[in-house]
């Protein structure tokens, strides 16, 4: 899926000549308008001085550069465009340090395309709120399907959906979410807050759980699978 | 000369050769001035009473009763030798005693001073005190105390001998401490430079007296054991993980080659492609399993510990474990009493269950249920999971927390699950316990509330 802007201008910030290559071209691939930067004061002068849609800063930059600090300093002028941090360290104290130094996402190294992909998406629909889709603060609606945020109810066609409360958080983001490709390591993290690999496929099951709750007895299905990937809910298959 | 004064072993000797002399000099000193002080004291109180019976004895006798008294007095025999008496009328002829006569008019009266006195055949250092009688004739009271200071010679000269010796045997106190301190030393540091060399298995010889030096020795052999140990440990791991890398990148090596080899066929390429980026991605779990090993084994992650209450991280797992037990046909308990809280890290924490819960749901079987129960004492709270499968025989028990390790190797699972909550668990400073649970696997887990501090 193209993201939602007809040019969506990213800023790549990586010091890796092949990795640089063969993310600008998946990137490009997926609409994506890439200017690459290779050099830790190139990259922060382009962050400044331009218009971005979103940033992915690679942590570790020639000379003992660290990425954070590109990210600080932008932080610093007031620059809120959305910023994803690639890194190859992966202990959870770098992630969490890259999130406190004002990063929106950090994904470790090395890292599926799609991944990249789908939390990219992520993170620009967040920053222009005028593309989720319509709700207030009580409902949630797509389609036949509506959830009460307060009473954290839902039903469909007007039958009621049993769920427990963690169904309900798990539905929530998908609705949200609606039409992009989420991955099972956002659901982890966004759902159940948990940042490790759980080992059995407990995302798949826990999402075939809800499907069957949500579109069992319906001709139109909400939860599809994205092979190799993870999930998009919607009406489009 | 520099380098000898760098040595503590010399700077040491030094300052026990140097404290010897003193004491020496000290001990010599008190002995020299107490006795001879004591024998002065003794003479002058002498002097005194005599002075005063013979003035009390011309007051009320008359002089030359006191002439006479002084004449027996200088033929009794006692001390005759060493007394000196004088007595003269006014006009200064003498009346009795042992000296010629007492010229220097201007010395002091009733006081003892010293003076050298003519003794008829030679001078003598005496003692003496002048007294004036009332009709004006002199009473010179005194003794001859060439003997004292021939005493006190001697003894300043046996003090001066022992000194001297006291200093030569410091010194050479010196020397010999500091040889025996350096072959000693030298034993330590010949071994540890033979191991700096690499040579891992050479150890201190203890020279078999108990002493501060065999200790140290001891202490360090023990030291230098327990790195050999650790670095063999280190290899073995080396070697495990390599053995258990090669393996599957031979296998993505083997079906690349297989694809590419003859006529490439688009399907087969593809084939050969997904399964290759599967391998991988299974490599770099292991790979992050390995290196959250590592990182919990060094210590490094305790910066951000933190009170955590131990439902809420049960409960939030249960409900990521639920759907996929629930498939299995697998009934999960949980059972916590009161509101146990931990120092520690929240996502370790829940990777030790996390682990835990997805080894029962992998081994325990269906139908099969999956008790989760925590304890708490005042000082430990208690963690077990525990389940009604088939358990792990107890000669495995101890090698299933050893990195790769596994049970069957026809079950997905990179064999590092129990490694991780072992160290997890050691990084909390709680101890694994894996037990027999009639039926079934009982894993418990003893982690202290609060944590011994990084030393």
């Amino acid at each position: 899926m193209l993201p939602t802007t007809p040019t969506t201008r990213l800023l790549l910030i990586e010091d890796e000549q092949d990795m640089a290559r063969y993310l600008s071209k998946g990137l490009e691939e997926a609409g994506y308008t890439v200017t690459h930067a290779d050099q830790a004061d190139q990259a922060l002068r382009l962050a400044l001085e331009q218009q971005w849609d979103i940033v992915i800063v690679d942590r570790m930059l020639p000379r003992e550069q660290d990425g954070l600090d590109i990210i600080k300093a932008v932080r610093l002028a007031a620059v809120q465009t959305p910023v994803l941090v690639l890194s190859a360290l992966a202990s959870l104290d770098d992630r969490v340090r890259g999130l406190r130094e004002g990063g929106d996402d950090y994904l470790t190294k090395p890292f599926a395309l799609p991944e990249l992909l789908a939390r990219l998406e992520a993170l620009i629909r967040r920053a222009n709120p005028s593309v989720q889709a319509t709700h207030d603060s009580r409902q949630l609606r797509l389609a036949d399907l509506t959830l009460d945020l307060l009473s954290r109810k839902a039903e469909r066609a007007g039958q009621p959906i049993t769920l427990q409360p963690r169904e309900f958080k798990l539905l929530e983001y998908l609705v949200r979410n609606q039409g992009q490709v989420v991955t099972r390591k956002m659901l982890l993290e966004s759902v159940w807050d948990f940042h490790f690999d759980p080992g059995t496929n407990v995302i798949d099951v826990q999402v075939s759980r809800l499907r069957n709750k949500i579109d069992k007895g319906h001709s139109t299905p909400l939860v599809h699978t994205v092979r190799g990937v993870g999930y998009r809910f919607g009406l489009d298959g | 000369m520099d380098r000898i004064w760098h040595s503590v072993a010399f700077r040491l000797a030094l300052l026990c050769g140097g404290l010897v002399v003193a004491s020496v000099l000290v001990l010599s000193s008190v002995f020299y001035f107490v006795s001879l002080g004591l024998l002065a004291r003794n003479i002058d109180s002498k002097i005194t009473s005599i002075t005063e019976k013979f003035s009390e004895d011309a007051e009320s006798k008359g002089l030359s009763v006191v002439a006479q008294r002084i004449e027996s007095t200088l033929s009794d025999g006692v001390d005759s030798d060493v007394e000196i008496l004088l007595l003269t009328n006014a006009a200064g002829q003498k009346l009795a005693g042992n000296i010629s006569g007492w010229s220097e008019l201007s010395a002091p009266l009733d006081q003892i001073i010293d003076r050298m006195v003519n003794r008829g055949d030679r001078l003598v250092p005496s003692r003496i005190r002048l007294h004036k009688l009332s009709d004006g004739a002199l009473l010179v009271v005194g003794r001859d105390m060439q003997d004292l200071s021939e005493i006190g010679n001697l003894i300043g000269r046996a003090v001066a001998i022992g000194g001297v010796s006291a200093i030569l045997l410091a010194i050479l106190a010196t020397f010999v401490f500091r040889h025996q301190f350096e072959r000693r030393i030298w034993a330590i540091r010949q071994t540890t430079q033979e191991i700096e060399a690499g040579n891992l298995d050479r150890r201190i010889v203890l020279s078999g007296t108990p002493d501060e030096f065999d200790r140290l020795s001891a202490d360090i052999n023990r030291m230098l054991d327990r790195i050999q140990h650790l670095m063999e440990g280190v290899r073995h791991v080396s070697n495990t993980i390599a053995h258990n890398l090669r393996t599957p990148l031979g296998l993505i090596r083997g079906h690349l080659e297989e694809a590419l080899r003859g006529v490439p066929e688009q399907r087969k390429l593809e084939n050969a492609g997904h399964f290759a980026i599967g391998a991988i991605d299974d490599l770099i779990v292991v790979l992050e399993k390995l290196l959250q090993i590592a990182e919990a084994e060094s210590g490094t992650r305790r910066q951000p510990f933190e009170p955590v209450v131990l439902r809420t991280v049960v409960t939030d797992l249960l409900e990521l474990y639920d759907a996929a037990a629930e498939a299995l046909g697998i009934t999960l308990i949980v059972d916590i009493e009161g509101e146990p809280t931990l120092h520690g890290d929240k996502d370790l924490l829940a990777g030790i269950l996390a682990n835990l819960i997805d080894n029962a749901l992998k081994y325990a079987g269906s139908p099969a249920a999956i008790k989760i129960q925590v304890r708490e004492t005042v000082q430990a709270v208690s963690i077990i999971v525990q389940d009604n499968g088939p358990g792990i025989a107890a000669h495995e028990r101890t090698k299933v927390v050893q990195r790769f390790y596994r049970l069957s190797s026809n079950r997905p699972g990179s064999g590092l699950g129990l490694s991780i909550v072992s160290a997890f668990t050691h990084l909390h400073d709680g101890t694994l316990f894996i037990e027999d649970a009639q039926p079934g696997l009982k894993v418990r887990i003893e982690l202290p509330k609060l944590l011994a501090p990084i030393i």
